[in-house]
């Protein structure tokens, strides 16, 4: 296995902040995290900025009298500083019946997303930014701006129960922003690996929506059936569903989904599951941000809610069992509730053959009401379709709704899925979705 | 070095996070955490090379050649000449703060927390939560031009969040202040029963309807409509990548002559930037003057080839390279006062407190949501409504501006872009807008 620079040092503090920690703290835990990227971006159509980035920290987790405590720092000569954070942390926090850190379990570490091809190489990334270009002259229409970029990230876990985890992968990210006229297009592709990451396709796509978005016409106010893009249904499942299958969310009183095991919460054909092994993910590893071997959680089994996430903290505090559904993405380091792949399944359809209105992208989809699942948002890149072909594309509008009545109101779903940052989710039909029109 | 180089800065970020989380009465975590960034900028022949790095390699009383020589070696893959404007560099001084938040123990935060979060209990009410955020920056920065400063800002901030649930209904209250000011904590009570209070009366709110109608923007709402629909816009990078409506339209009447917007880092309001992160001295920029547009958002990269404007709008998070960005923007006051602005408006609808926005600059349209509304019937505010939005072309609807108030308020929040977010202040009076376009759960 290839082996960042300086992975060593991290393995000798690793073992230090543990034995310093025997002394002060019933459990630790320590993830080490190093990475090195290059990218270059592109302004217009040119090269503007080369750039290199080297990073690396450690998270320390204490446990005491089940109080767990936290601290994270970038600078790993100062460990011993965190460490002390993390204790005194522990002081505060309120205690709970904690069962203690994973123990170590044979589980494979073989990494599962990482291309060995991918190396802070200047000419790959000269290479993605060429390749970009050569997608985005099937359309007429100007770049201005874009990107790509490749990392390589070594992770380790360990614990006091010598648990001792690592792993390597890679990371292929392109991007291009495009306008023909006041018409914008963008897209972005992001792998593991070199093989999977089409960046002409996605220079193509980006044309394709600046060009083909020209000239739009207005759209009436009134019911329509809709085609959610991967994009545009993952963006609606985030802001409300996702948030409303955490665990501690159901246990706070802030989930519409608390006391709703099996009912039904979407249409009988739809399905929610995270799958942290699905071949499709582009971050996929064999343990989770606490040390926990992965599973297949299924939260909607057609129509009927099932189950909630958990991570240990959650699942101890409200007497539940570890879902392995802890991620690690917040600005403290800690871990928190999240997911892995999670897959939107619903009958296969040929979803292009009716009229319908195409939305590939939305306005603010963040603002939607997190608690409720309310919306109203903008159209970005909108477009009558018929019979399995875009039609005119369309001025402006805003469309409205209830995004878990959304899930009643699938009709079906593409065979063809994408894959955005953890979830995995096809285009969707949607019937009788409210649009707001300015004609 | 390697090759030549026109210009390089670096900026080394050195700090401590404070989170405080109270989740139902419970600490679930209280604790520090420690950062130490640097990037180091390169403007060779053709192009940037950025390295960003831990800070402690970045030794600043001797910067390492090499360090220097990585980062300009990151610019051969550029290829195109980028000229950059020279500017003034000058730091303001920092405000005083009542009560330095480092002072203050942790433990005695976390007690004040818990009252806040007491105060959220009421009927109702499910769920209730008290986020505390502080972060202690020592910022250093040099350049090849001779500039050097060095500075300590303290930002930190709460957040409220209530629950009310009621036969089914789960609705929402959130209310939160950030500042540069000083520990803002104390005696709080007051915003955590205005959270609880709005989220049992959203319970009995309804569904706003969507179409096109008149419409009121609070001053938070109003703020981020100007934040929204002309900042973003205005922002030099964007209009020199020709992705912006704005572009070619200096000295154009783009918007009501009651219009003036301005962004000010120079302002001691939680966007402030003593200095921004290019070294170039920041103040006070009118973009929109009467109406007229009047200046773009700049860095020296983008003052020296779009023009029209000032420097000083260029800021990054720690470790990251600096981009155009806004600071403190807002709407000038005008000489409505609020009772007019209802009565004028006739029938519409009020729209209060924000949930965010977004907006498309090189299309022109932007989006933003409201927490909540009014009905406004016969010049009166009437009925409570629920998730309403609002969204338009910024060319179509700055025009549609037809009373400004002469209450002018600033919130302080979050911006972000291209994968960074920044401290900003948002500000306006109350606005009526005309043939809004309102979005709602409800049509016709």
């Amino acid at each position: 296995m290839q082996s960042l620079e300086g992975a060593i040092l991290i393995d000798t503090i690793i073992d230090d902040i543990l034995r310093s920690a025997e002394h002060v703290a019933d459990e630790t835990e320590v993830l080490a995290v190093k990475s090195e990227s290059i990218g270059a971006e592109l302004k217009k159509d040119k090269i503007a900025i080369g750039s290199k980035s080297k990073s690396s920290g450690i998270v320390i987790r204490v446990i005491k009298g089940g109080k767990i405590g936290v601290s994270c720092t970038d600078n790993l000569n100062t460990w011993k500083k965190c460490l002390d954070a993390a204790c005194a942390s522990a002081t505060f926090a309120d205690p709970l019946p904690w069962r203690g850190l994973p123990q170590p379990e044979t589980i494979d570490q073989t990494p599962l997303a990482y291309d060995r091809r991918v190396q802070t190489d200047p000419t790959l990334v000269t290479n993605l930014i060429e390749r970009l270009k050569t997608g985005s002259d099937a359309y007429p229409a100007d770049i201005t701006s874009g990107s790509a970029s490749v990392m390589i990230s070594e992770h380790a876990l360990a614990n006091t129960h010598d648990l001792l985890y690592t792993t390597i992968g890679s990371q292929i990210h392109v991007s291009l922003e495009m306008i023909a006229s006041q018409s914008t297009g963008y897209e972005s592709d992001t792998s593991w690996n070199l093989d999977r990451i089409e960046p002409e396709k996605t220079g193509e796509e980006t044309a394709f929506f600046a060009h083909r978005g020209e000239g739009g016409k207005e759209i009436k106010t009134g019911t329509y059936d809709v085609i959610l893009s991967p994009i545009a249904i993952s963006q609606l499942l985030e802001a409300a569903v996702v948030p409303a299958l955490s665990g501690k969310n159901v246990h706070t009183g802030r989930s519409l989904f608390a006391g709703k095991i099996g009912t039904a919460v979407a249409h009988e054909k739809i399905s929610l599951v995270d799958e942290p092994l699905d071949p499709r993910g582009i971050a996929n590893c064999t343990w989770d941000g606490e040390g926990m071997p992965v599973r297949t959680n299924t939260f909607i089994d057609e129509g009927i809610l099932r189950s909630f996430a958990y991570d240990l903290r959650t699942a101890y505090r409200y007497g539940e069992n570890p879902t392995a559904s802890a991620v690690r993405n917040g600005q403290s380091g800690a871990p928190s509730i999240g997911t892995h792949n999670l897959i939107l399944k619903g009958p296969d359809m040929d979803i292009f053959d009716e009229k319908s209105v195409f939305v590939h992208d939305l306005i603010g989809a963040h603002t939607a009401n997190p608690m409720s699942g309310d919306f109203s948002v903008e159209l970005s890149s909108p477009f009558f379709v018929n019979d399995g072909e875009f039609q005119e594309p369309i001025r402006a509008g805003m469309i409205s709704g209830n995004i878990f009545d959304i899930l009643h109101k699938i009709q079906g779903c593409s065979k063809k899925t994408r894959t955005l940052g953890s979830t995995i989710v096809p285009w969707v039909r949607l019937s009788d979705i409210a649009i707001i029109g300015r004609g | 070095m390697s090759g030549n180089y026109r210009y390089y800065d670096v900026r080394r970020v050195i700090g401590e996070i404070t989170q405080i989380d109270v989740d139902n009465g419970r600490v679930e975590q209280a604790g520090s955490s420690f950062f130490d960034k640097a990037v180091v900028r390169v403007l060779s022949e053709k192009g940037w090379g950025v390295l960003s790095i831990s800070g402690d390699q970045a030794n600043f009383e001797k910067l390492p050649q090499e360090l220097l020589n990585e980062a300009h070696a990151a610019a051969h893959i550029t290829n195109i000449h980028i000229p950059i404007q020279e500017t003034t560099s000058h730091i303001h001084p920092i405000p005083a703060m009542k009560e330095n938040p480092i002072d203050v123990s942790l433990d005695e935060k976390v007690s004040i927390l818990l009252d806040i979060d007491k105060s959220t209990i009421s009927p109702h009410i499910v769920s209730h939560r008290v986020n505390y955020i502080e972060k202690d920056e020592n910022v250093i920065f040099f350049d090849s031009l001779g500039h050097s400063y060095s500075y300590h800002l303290c930002r930190c901030g709460f957040s409220v969040l209530a629950v009310a649930s009621r036969g089914g209904m789960v609705q929402m209250g959130y209310e939160r202040d950030h500042t540069i000011s000083g520990l803002n904590i104390r005696h709080r009570q007051d915003l955590a029963r205005e959270a609880a209070e709005r989220a049992r009366k959203l319970l009995d709110a309804k569904p706003a309807k969507g179409g096109i109608m008149q419409a009121v923007l609070d001053p938070e709402l109003a703020g981020v409509f100007a934040h929204e629909a002309v900042g973003h816009a205005s922002e030099g990078d964007l209009v020199k990548e020709g992705n912006s409506i704005l572009k070619g339209k200096i000295n154009e009447q783009i918007g009501s002559p009651l219009l003036t917007i301005v962004d000010d880092p120079s302002l001691p309001q939680f966007g402030f930037c003593p200095v921004d992160d290019e070294g170039s001295e920041t103040k006070r920029t009118e973009i929109i003057k009467d109406g007229i547009l009047q200046s773009y958002l700049h860095s020296k990269e983008t003052l020296a080839s779009v023009g029209y404007g000032t420097a000083g709008h260029c800021r990054g998070m720690a470790g990251v390279e600096p981009i155009v960005r806004m600071s403190n923007t807002f709407i000038e006051k005008g000489d409505a006062n609020y009772d007019e602005i209802i009565s004028e408006c006739k029938s519409g609808i009020l729209l209060k407190g924000s949930r965010g926005g977004q907006v498309d600059p090189g299309r022109g349209m932007f989006q933003f949501n409201a927490e909540y509304g009014y009905l406004i019937e016969n010049g009166e505010c009437t009925t409570m409504v629920r998730d309403v939005s609002l969204s338009g072309e910024i060319l179509q609807t700055l025009h549609m501006i037809t009373l400004i108030g002469n209450d002018l308020e600033l919130h302080p929040g979050y911006c972000g872009k291209s994968g960074q977010t920044v401290p900003v202040t948002d500000g306006s009076p109350h606005l009526l807008l005309e043939h809004a376009v309102v979005g709602g759960c409800d049509i016709d």
